[in-house]
């Protein structure tokens, strides 16, 4: 018999092939038939819950896999396409009839969707014990009256102009089972059951890849696509090597990207170019010095060549922006009060004495950003004032002028930038003084500007919103605690193939997109 | 060597202790709230403290770091604060494919490093020893990341040849494989370079010694003679060279992660950090960290059982 003995050269070859095979966890499968939509989402999701869910590449798997009553309309125009609803209308101020399609039914065996699932779904957002984020989505909400099995009434405490625009074409108004909430808990996670969209959450591969398939018992207008693939990749650079690559159909571009895709698009493809909501401004700190003097806040007014950042930092594609609003909404402004005069900003630095000033403007590490810190750098050392640039990760920088840090009254100049939904009150609501040390870091604080806010959530005629929300930011511009920069754009590249179903700033809806 | 293993193994606990202090008082370090990060501008005053509550983070530190300690020798790595998910389960999710990434590297090294170490010591002053010492420089000198780039613009955009993003699909092994070609291949190129300098090295010195001129004077064939008896003494020094190697691996795949948007450990701790998720960044890194030392004291291991004289030493 022969014997087994384990030698040094047997021992390592052994273990070498025990190490390449263990790691490569050998699995089979075959290729997959039918149209497969690959594309790139910027983050992973992390909770599929409309009352708590965190980012916007989720918001769009939500509203594929949970039927909403409403969702935006693609295109090039803002409005809303109605998905789960036959009709919805405002009967008055306060009052929204809708009706359910009849056969639309939530998957794992939990029945049809009924008014009860809508009242359910509407009412947990609201809900102040739930805890929800988005409770002010629904704020207005008094209750959801159920009528009949697919009908009902949304009852609101008062009027909400942005309801139409930013509450119901979200996923605030996707509707859960209320049998499947009650029996599994409180909360939807990453695993979802009864869903009832055009497609179906089939598989979460966590930092690798969703995969959502059209849901076959759908019965009204169906998804594009036989599956999507959803991939999460944070860095736009790393999607678009992946886009020429091959291995996307879809992709966002980053803004630097835009003029070299545009001047030589990889073969079969199409590169769009979007307006953003987004808004990006240089933030003054009217409490910390030398900014509590209003002179010098408005010599870097007009110190910052507006036109110059943002040439240098979007490459010649994002134009001034000259507010918080973004053209095409109420409120959207075509210039601001004060405009770059270097000559005016060292005459009031001159008047006030101040002519060797130090000041720290703070930025997220960001190319695009620290291109333009440089450029107000430079704009500021032409009026003289010495201006240091410091760079923070986003986990720093997002809490730099929160009132329960220990930065906000360090914080003298900070670029920032929002975004938004589109309603100008989205925008707005952000320097209220109940927002001084939460995300009002200028500590901006005026009582005319939150009697406007109110006055504009309210009022539904479009010139007389235009009217409140340019003044509100009249009063912004006035304080001298902003130097409003660009609202961007958005950059896109997809294959020819396809046609991409997209908001008018650019933001994807998933489900909208076709076969060409 | 039970003696010997014992030492190695309680030596092992003393560094993850250690290691666990100094990860929690870095964490502590950090500036930033992670409550904000975490549940963005439409929450409320209440739901951040309630989410500083549930991070245990209104404790006072060194009770949170007790429980921290504590905690984890008992296996329980507390729960991701997003997802509501076992940190352990997460970090487990994303492990195999950095263990999968550091194990093709490891492939590429030594399938380049030990042929090449041997060739050059045999070949010891030709124009091919300086070509390929001048090579093991360059890669040992130039970043990783910079490697995963160049290699993904000519061989996955340019000729198309490789996938450019991803990790394949976790069905398909061929997939898998394909996908994994040229992230281990940034991650390893670098460790040709030392293991090709530690293989001519050893062999240098192996190849001048006594029973290597007695197996000349018996007129054995030179391969015979490199690859039988000379290189099985000169890899040694590599096997412990590999436990360190992995480590220097692990760093690099966060490159390779981000760069090919692979899964993996490496990601999954820089989307922690960045977002202040405290539970996930200590977990994983706690985890990564018993790995590296678990992976150095099996290298110590090996090399004591294929050298009898270090075990002795100890």
């Amino acid at each position: 018999m022969k014997r087994y003995t384990m030698t040094r050269r047997s021992f390592l070859a052994a273990a070498g092939a025990f190490g390449a095979v263990t790691a490569m966890a050998p699995r089979f499968a075959f290729s997959q038939d039918g149209s497969v939509l690959t594309l790139r989402s910027y983050s992973d999701l992390q909770i599929l819950d409309p009352a708590y869910r965190l980012a916007l590449p989720e918001d769009d798997i939500i509203r594929s896999i949970f039927a909403p009553m409403v969702i935006p309309q693609a295109g090039d125009t803002w409005g809303w396409k109605a998905i789960a609803v036959d009709s919805i209308e405002q009967l008055d101020d306060v009052t929204i009839a809708f009706t359910l399609k009849d056969n639309i039914g939530f998957t794992d065996g939990y029945g049809q969707m009924t008014a009860e699932d809508v009242k359910f779904s509407i009412e947990r957002i609201a809900d102040p014990a739930m805890e929800s984020p988005y409770a002010g989505d629904w704020s207005a909400l008094k209750e959801v009256e159920v009528k009949d099995k697919l009908s009902g009434l949304i009852h609101l405490k008062n009027k909400f102009v942005p309801l139409w625009t930013t509450t119901l074409p979200t996923p605030a108004s996707c509707i859960l089972s209320k049998r499947a909430m009650e029996e599994l808990g409180d909360k939807v996670t990453t695993q979802p059951v009864a869903q009832s969209g055009q497609y179906i959450l089939t598989d979460w591969q966590p930092k690798q890849k969703t995969v959502l398939k059209r849901n076959p018992d759908w019965a009204h207008e169906p998804g594009g696509f036989d599956e999507i693939h959803i991939l999460p990749i944070e860095d736009p650079a790393t999607a678009e090597r992946g886009f020429e690559a091959g291995d996307l159909d879809y992709t966002w571009t980053s803004v630097s990207s835009l003029p070299r895709l545009k001047a030589n698009p990889p073969a079969g493809s199409v590169v769009l170019e979007k307006p953003s909501l987004a808004y990006v401004w240089l933030g003054i700190n009217q409490d910390v010095e030398p900014f509590t003097n209003p002179n010098i806040r408005r010599a870097v007014q007009h110190a910052v060549d507006r036109q110059g950042v943002v040439d240098a930092a979007y490459f010649g594609a994002a134009s001034v922006g000259n507010g918080i609003i973004a053209p095409g909404l109420p409120g959207s402004r075509d210039s601001v009060t004060y405009e770059y005069d270097p000559d005016r900003a060292r005459a009031l630095l001159d008047q006030e004495g101040a002519n060797s000033l130090s000041v720290t403007l703070d930025i997220l590490n960001q190319s695009e950003r620290l291109t333009a810190a440089q450029v107000i750098q430079a704009n500021l050392a032409d009026v003289g004032i010495a201006c240091e640039i410091k760079q923070n990760d986003s986990g720093t920088f997002w809490s730099l002028g929160s009132k329960d840090g220990d930065y906000w009254n360090k914080l003298q100049l900070v670029l920032s930038r929002f975004s938004m939904q589109p309603d100008p009150s989205w925008a707005t609501v952000w320097f209220t003084p109940e927002q001084v040390g939460v995300w009002n870091w200028e500590r901006f604080n005026n009582a005319e500007y939150k009697a406007l806010h109110e006055q504009g959530l309210v009022e539904s005629d479009f010139a007389k919103r235009d009217e409140i929300y340019r003044k509100m930011q009249g009063l912004m511009d006035e304080s001298g605690c902003y130097v409003f920069l660009t609202h961007e754009v958005v950059g896109a590249i997809h294959r020819n193939t396809l046609v991409p179903g997209l908001k008018p700033n650019g933001e994807s809806l998933f489900s909208e997109f076709k076969p060409a | 060597m039970l003696i010997y293993s014992l030492k190695r193994l309680a030596l092992a606990v003393l560094i993850v202790s250690v290691a666990m202090f100094l990860l929690f008082t870095m964490i502590y370090l950090i500036p930033g709230d992670p409550a904000s990060v975490a549940l963005g501008p439409r929450a409320t005053e209440a739901m951040r403290e309630a989410l500083l509550v549930k991070m245990g983070l209104d404790q006072p530190v060194w009770i949170q770091f007790w429980n921290f300690f504590v905690n984890a020798w008992q296996g329980d790595l507390g729960t991701e604060i997003l997802s509501n998910r076992p940190v352990f389960h997460v970090v487990m999710e994303q492990l195999p494919w950095t263990l999968a990434l550091i194990t093709g590297g490891m492939v590429w090294s030594i399938a380049l490093g030990i042929p090449l170490g041997c060739w050059t010591a045999v070949k010891r002053g030709g124009l091919a020893d300086r070509l390929i010492g001048v090579f093991s420089v360059a890669v040992i000198a130039v970043p990783s990341f910079v490697i995963a780039i160049y290699a993904l613009l000519i061989f996955a955009v340019s000729l198309r040849w490789l996938p450019a993003i991803g990790a394949g699909d976790p069905g398909n092994l061929g997939d898998q494989l394909l996908h994994l070609i040229l992230p281990s291949l940034a991650v390893g190129l670098g460790w040709v370079g030392y293991i090709a300098r530690m293989v001519r090295a050893s062999m240098l010195e192996v190849l001048e010694a006594p029973h290597i001129r007695t197996a000349r004077a018996f007129g054995l064939p030179d391969r015979q003679i490199t690859y039988r008896y000379a290189l099985s003494i000169a890899i040694l020094p590599t096997v412990t060279l590999l436990g360190v190697g992995i480590g220097q691996m692990l760093s690099s795949a966060v490159f390779a992660e981000i760069v090919f948007a692979r899964p993996g450990v490496g990601k999954l701790v820089y989307d922690a950090i960045l977002t202040r998720n405290f539970p996930l960044v200590s977990g994983a890194v706690l985890v990564t960290t018993a790995l590296f030392i678990a992976i150095n004291l099996v290298a110590d291991l090996i090399v004591g059982y294929l050298d009898p004289r270090v075990r002795s030493r100890l």
